[in-house]
C-alpha cells in the first residue's frame, strides 16, 4: 500500500514539477508586466502631456499651417520614422547601401532583429523570410559547432589539466572557473564595448550604452538603441568601419556569450540540480526506437544531455544545442 | 569547420548584396524630403528650426509608441496587459521594440528581468516541446501498434504533425491577423514568420493598433500562439537537423567507408532502422 503511494507520488513528480515550473514562469511574467507598468506609467503620461502642449503651442504660433495639414505630415513623418527614414534634417546617408545592409542581414541571422531598418518593398519581405528559413539554421549550426570548440579549449581541457596536475576536486574547481569565466566575460562584453559606445555615440549615457550591449548580445534587439544610426557622430570615412565593427562585435559577442552560458551549463553542480527537477517518466522505451528518439540503453545518459538546455539565447538555437547533443563533438 | 565558416560569411555577403538591390528603390527618403520642402514652403510662418524641433519631439513620442491623431483619449500605452505582453517579448527575445523602457530605472529592470527570464523561458519552452513530442511519439507507437508498416507510420505521422503545425501556428493566425488587424494576407505571413522566428523587428505588431478595437480574448490568444508556436518550432528545426545529420553521416560513410565510425550512440542505433 505504502509502495503504491509513492510510486504515484514519484510518476507524477514530473508533472507536478512542470506545473511548478509552469506557474512560476507565469508568476515571473505577471511580476515583470507589474513592476514595468509601475516604472514606465507616469514617464509616459508626462510625455503625453509633453507632446500636447508643443503640438497647441506649435499652433498657436504658427497661424498659417492648420490641424489637418499638420496631422497629415505627422502621419507621413511617423510611418517613414517606422521604416527607418529620418524625418529630421537633410540626412542623406541611404539605409541600404552595402555595409548597411550587411549589418542588418546579421541582426536577422542572429535574430536579433533591431527593426531600425526594415524591408519596404515585397519582393525584400519575401526573399527575407526565405532567407532567414535556411540562414537560421545554417547559423546556428555554425555557432553551435564553433562554441563547442572553444568549449574544449576554454573549459575542458584547462579543467582537466588542472584537476590532474593540482589535484583540486573537479567540480569545485569548474565552479571556480566558469565564475571567473563570467567575469572575464562581463568585462570585455559588456563594460568595455559600452565605453566605446558610450563615446562614439552622442546621445548616449554609459547606462544606456550598457544596456544597449544587453539587449543585442541576447539577441533580444528592442531597436530603441542602434548605433551608428545618427549620422553626425562619426565622420563619413569612418563609418563603413564603424558598422563593420559593429557587426563583428555583435557577431563574435554572441559566440562568446554562448561560450560562458554553456560552461556554467555544464557544471556538475547544476546538472544535479536539474536532474532532481527533470525527472523523466521512465516508461518503458521499446527497442525498435528510431534515432531521434535514443537508445534504450543510453536512455538515462542522453537524458542528462538532453536537459543540458539553457545555453543558447534564442530557441530555434535551443534546439540546435538539442540535436547537438546526440553526437560526440566532432 | 572552416568550410561553414566560410558558408555563413558568404551566405551573409550575398544577403547583404541583395538586400540592397532590392530596397534602394523603395526607399521614400527623397520623397518624403520633398514633402516636407512642401510643407515647409506652403506656410510662409513656420521657420525650420522650429519645425526640426517640433518634429523632435514627435519623433521622442513615437519611439515611446504615442499615437498622435488629435485629441483622441486612448489606453495608456504600458497599461497591464501591454507591460505584459512587453514581458513576454522580453524573455522570449522577440524584443519588437514598439514599446521599450525609456527611464533609466526601466532600462535596469529590463535587464536583470532578461537575465533569468530568458533561461527560465528556454527551459519551460524545452518541456513544453518535449511533451509535444511526446503525444507525437505516443501516437506513433499506438498506430504502429494497429498496423505493421513501421517506417510508413513515423514517415506519415511526422509529416501529419508538420502539416498541422504549420496549419495552427501559421495559417490560422494570418486569418485571425488579416481579419482583426487589416493586414493583407502577405503582410500577416511575414508578421507570423518574423515573430516565432524570435527575429521580431517591430513593423508590423498585432494588438497595438491604437486606432482599432480589440476583442478580449485577443490578447490572451496571441501570448499562447506565440508560447506553443515558439516551442513547435524549436521542435520543427531539431527534427529537421536531425535529419540533416543523418543525411551527413550516409554522405560520410558512403565518401571513406573504410574509416572505422566513431562509435557514438547515433551510429549504434541508426543501424537497425536501416536494415529494417
Amino acid at each position: 500500500m505504502y509502495r503504491q503511494c509513492a510510486s504515484l507520488v514519484e510518476r507524477h513528480r514530473s508533472e507536478l514539477s512542470f506545473a511548478l515550473l509552469l506557474s512560476g514562469y507565469a508568476l515571473y511574467l505577471i511580476l515583470g508586466a507589474w513592476v514595468f507598468s509601475a516604472v514606465e506609467l507616469p514617464y509616459e503620461q508626462r510625455l503625453r502631456e509633453q507632446l500636447e502642449t508643443a503640438r497647441q503651442k506649435f499652433l498657436w504660433d504658427n497661424a498659417c499651417v492648420s490641424d489637418e495639414r499638420l496631422e497629415e505630415l505627422l502621419t507621413r513623418a511617423l510611418h517613414a520614422n517606422n521604416y527607418g527614414v529620418s524625418v529630421l534634417g537633410n540626412a542623406s546617408e541611404n539605409n541600404w547601401d552595402f555595409i548597411s545592409s550587411l549589418f542588418f542581414t546579421s541582426t536577422v541571422l542572429t535574430t536579433t532583429g533591431y527593426g531600425h531598418t526594415v524591408p519596404l518593398s515585397d519582393g525584400g519581405k519575401a526573399f527575407c523570410v526565405f532567407y532567414s528559413l535556411l540562414g537560421i539554421p545554417v547559423t546556428l549550426l555554425f555557432l553551435s559547432a564553433l562554441v563547442q570548440r572553444i568549449m574544449v579549449l576554454v573549459t575542458r581541457r584547462p579543467v582537466a589539466y588542472l584537476h590532474l596536475r593540482w589535484g583540486v576536486s573537479k567540480p569545485k574547481f569548474a565552479a571556480v572557473h566558469a565564475a571567473c569565466l563570467s567575469v572575464v566575460a562581463a568585462l570585455l562584453l559588456f563594460l568595455l564595448p559600452a565605453v566605446v559606445f558610450c563615446r562614439l555615440e552622442p546621445l548616449w549615457s554609459y547606462l544606456e550604452s550598457l544596456y544597449f550591449c544587453f539587449i543585442s548580445l541576447t539577441t533580444i534587439g528592442l531597436g530603441d538603441y542602434v548605433p551608428g544610426e545618427t549620422h553626425n557622430t562619426v565622420p563619413n570615412s569612418h563609418r563603413t568601419l564603424y558598422k563593420l565593427a559593429i557587426t563583428l562585435y555583435l557577431l563574435l559577442g554572441l559566440v562568446c556569450l554562448l561560450v560562458v552560458v554553456e560552461t556554467c551549463c555544464e557544471l556538475p553542480q547544476l546538472k544535479s540540480f536539474r536532474r532532481r527537477f527533470y525527472r523523466e517518466n521512465n516508461a518503458p522505451e521499446s527497442e525498435t526506437r528510431d534515432q531521434e528518439e535514443f537508445s534504450s540503453t543510453e536512455h538515462d545518459q542522453m537524458t542528462d544531455h538532453l536537459t543540458d538546455q539553457l545555453t543558447f539565447s534564442s530557441v530555434s538555437a535551443q534546439a540546435a544545442s538539442l540535436r547537438q547533443d546526440n553526437t560526440p563533438w566532432q | 569547420m572552416a568550410l561553414l565558416a566560410l558558408a555563413h560569411f558568404m551566405y551573409q555577403m550575398v544577403g547583404a548584396t541583395i538586400f540592397q538591390m532590392l530596397e534602394k528603390e523603395a526607399e521614400d527618403h527623397n520623397h518624403f524630403q520633398l514633402e516636407k520642402l512642401h510643407f515647409l514652403a506652403n506656410c510662409t510662418c513656420l521657420d525650420g528650426l522650429h519645425m526640426e524641433r517640433f518634429v523632435q519631439v514627435i519623433r521622442d513620442s513615437s519611439k515611446v509608441g504615442l499615437s498622435l491623431k488629435g485629441n483622441q483619449t486612448m489606453d495608456s500605452f504600458w497599461k497591464f496587459t501591454s507591460s505584459a505582453v512587453f514581458a513576454a517579448t522580453v524573455v522570449t527575445t522577440i524584443g519588437y521594440g514598439n514599446m521599450s523602457p525609456s527611464t533609466t530605472a526601466g532600462q535596469i529592470f529590463c535587464v536583470f528581468f532578461a537575465l533569468f527570464g530568458i533561461p527560465l523561458n528556454m527551459v519551460v519552452l524545452n518541456r513544453v516541446g518535449k511533451y509535444m513530442l511526446a503525444i507525437e511519439r505516443n501516437a506513433c507507437d499506438f498506430i504502429q501498434g494497429k498496423t505493421n508498416h513501421r517506417k510508413l507510420t513515423r514517415f506519415m505521422i511526422h509529416l501529419l504533425s508538420y502539416l498541422s503545425g504549420t496549419a495552427l501556428f501559421f495559417v490560422m493566425p494570418m486569418v485571425v491577423f488579416k481579419q482583426q488587424e487589416g493586414w493583407s494576407y502577405s503582410q500577416a505571413i511575414y508578421y507570423c514568420f518574423i515573430s516565432l522566428s524570435t527575429i521580431g523587428f517591430g513593423d508590423y505588431v498585432a494588438d497595438s493598433n491604437p486606432d482599432k478595437y480589440y476583442p478580449e480574448w485577443y490578447s490572451i490568444l496571441m501570448a499562447s500562439w506565440i508560447f506553443f508556436g515558439l516551442a513547435w518550432l524549436a521542435l520543427v528545426i531539431n527534427h529537421t537537423g536531425e535529419i540533416l545529420e543523418r543525411l551527413n553521416t550516409h554522405l560520410k560513410h558512403w565518401w571513406s567507408p573504410e574509416e572505422p565510425s566513431n562509435a557514438g550512440p547515433v551510429d549504434e542505433v541508426k543501424e537497425p532502422p536501416v536494415d529494417g
